[in-house]
């Protein structure tokens, strides 16, 4: 019975103190402030995909190198490969072409997405008597278009590919 | 006389007796409310009347010297974005209120990638944070909380109290927080793999991604600062003379 009389005291205690308390909470927080935001970006293309083609006449290789539409801006070289029995003459009448210390064919200019080189010929000497047989190859490289921080462009011929990660789908 | 005492004391201490005083209390604490109420209506003091006028606290956002919210425009950045490139992206807050006040920036910086659900976007957890270089500036009166900043989130305080408009002139502008946008080259030359049966397939990671990069400006009232920033923002400062600093 006396333990009854205690928990309908402590009931009598915490309701007093709930109303007499209550109005206080609240206050604590009536403080100005305020918020403002905003968010933007840009979608990246990186990805490039040039083509090649060439024609061949008069014993001479005529190459022009394109981008496709939707690629990255790209710098371009081309290098013939025939081996020793020929010599390999290359023409440029655009003058947009410039020799390099390291026998590849450097373009001069971007090659933005949509856009052809200028013609590169490549003329063989020594050409084979009847019946003879040679193999003149041309490759091509190209790199994505790198800016400086004054957004000045340039080429990197050296640059090496990271791997974010691979996925094996042999056998799927 | 002794039997009548005897008497009292027993019905005193029987539980009806506590039970009917404990009802008593609580209808007293009630009605006491009520019956205050009732006699302030029956009596009428002189009218008086007096203006409360609050003041309102406001703040904004200024991109490349123009206030913006919603959208952060990168007015300096073209949609082809040049890797490398340094772009003009200068960032600040302005007080726009009537108040003084302290603010305080979080940037946020990510990358979304296409998705086929309905907002056609989402969030990569994969590319870098880091490759987005929205550059801070240094010793401009912004402090780092790098306690709460991470590779995504960077927040910053500013030291001082921007002060609100006086008279007909704007409120004051912040030093800059940031001043430059660069989007690093490696992301031009970061692949994925595939080994299929054809051989190695690699394509750009980065390749249709969007950079995204979101500010949000939170400001408090000067008065009673210390209080009121770690009331709203959760974090414990230190203010003298002005002068805010982390703890």
């Amino acid at each position: 019975m006396r333990r009854k009389n205690i928990l309908l005291a402590a009931a009598a205690f915490s309701l007093t103190a709930g109303v007499v308390l209550t109005p206080g909470i609240g206050s604590a927080s009536a403080y100005f402030t305020t918020y403002t935001g905003a968010a933007g970006g840009r979608t990246l293309q990186v990805g490039s995909n040039p083509d090649i083609e060439e024609t061949f006449s008069g014993w001479t290789k005529t190459v022009t190198v394109s981008n496709s539409e939707g690629s990255r801006p790209v710098y371009v070289r081309v290098r013939a490969f025939s081996g020793n029995a020929y010599t390999l003459q290359y023409r440029d009448d655009s003058g947009r072409w410039t020799a390099g210390e390291d026998g590849y064919y450097y373009y001069g200019d971007i090659v933005n997405a949509g856009e052809v080189t200028a013609p590169i010929s490549v003329g063989i000497d020594g050409i084979p008597e009847e019946g003879g047989s040679f193999n003149v190859a041309v490759i091509y490289e190209s790199t994505p278009v790198q800016y400086r921080e004054d957004g000045s462009a340039y080429a990197d011929w050296e640059i090496r590919l990271e791997t974010l990660g691979t996925t094996d789908t042999v056998g799927e | 006389m002794k039997k009548k005492m005897k008497k009292v004391k027993k019905i005193l201490a029987s539980p009806i007796v506590t039970l009917l005083a404990f009802v008593c209390a609580v209808g007293l604490l009630l009605f006491s409310s009520i019956g205050g109420a009732r006699a302030a209506l029956t009596y009428y003091s002189e009218t008086y009347s007096s203006n409360v006028e609050l003041s309102e606290i406001g703040v904004r956002l200024v991109e490349n010297g123009t206030e913006t919210a919603g959208e952060l425009l990168l007015p300096d950045v073209e949609e082809d974005v040049k890797l490398g490139k340094t772009y003009k992206e200068e960032l600040a807050v302005r007080n726009s209120g009537e108040i003084n006040q302290f603010a305080r920036v979080t940037v946020y910086k990510y990358w979304l990638i296409p998705d086929d659900g309905p907002e056609g976007w989402r969030k990569s957890q994969e590319l870098g944070p880091d490759l987005i270089d929205l550059h801070l500036t240094r010793d401009s009166g912004w402090i780092e909380d790098e306690a709460a900043s991470t590779p995504e989130r960077t927040v910053l305080y500013y030291s001082n109290v921007l002060k609100c408009a006086q008279g007909d002139g704007a409120g004051e502008t912040s030093p800059l927080f940031a001043d430059s946008l660069t989007i690093d080259g490696r992301t031009a030359r970061i692949v994925r793999e595939e080994n299929t049966e054809a051989g190695v397939r690699r394509t750009y990671a980065y390749d249709g991604a969007r950079f995204c990069i979101e500010v949000r400006v939170d400001a408090v009232q000067e008065h009673n600062a210390e209080a009121a920033i770690w009331s709203a923002w959760g974090r414990k400062v230190s203010v003298s003379d002005g002068v805010l600093s982390l703890e």
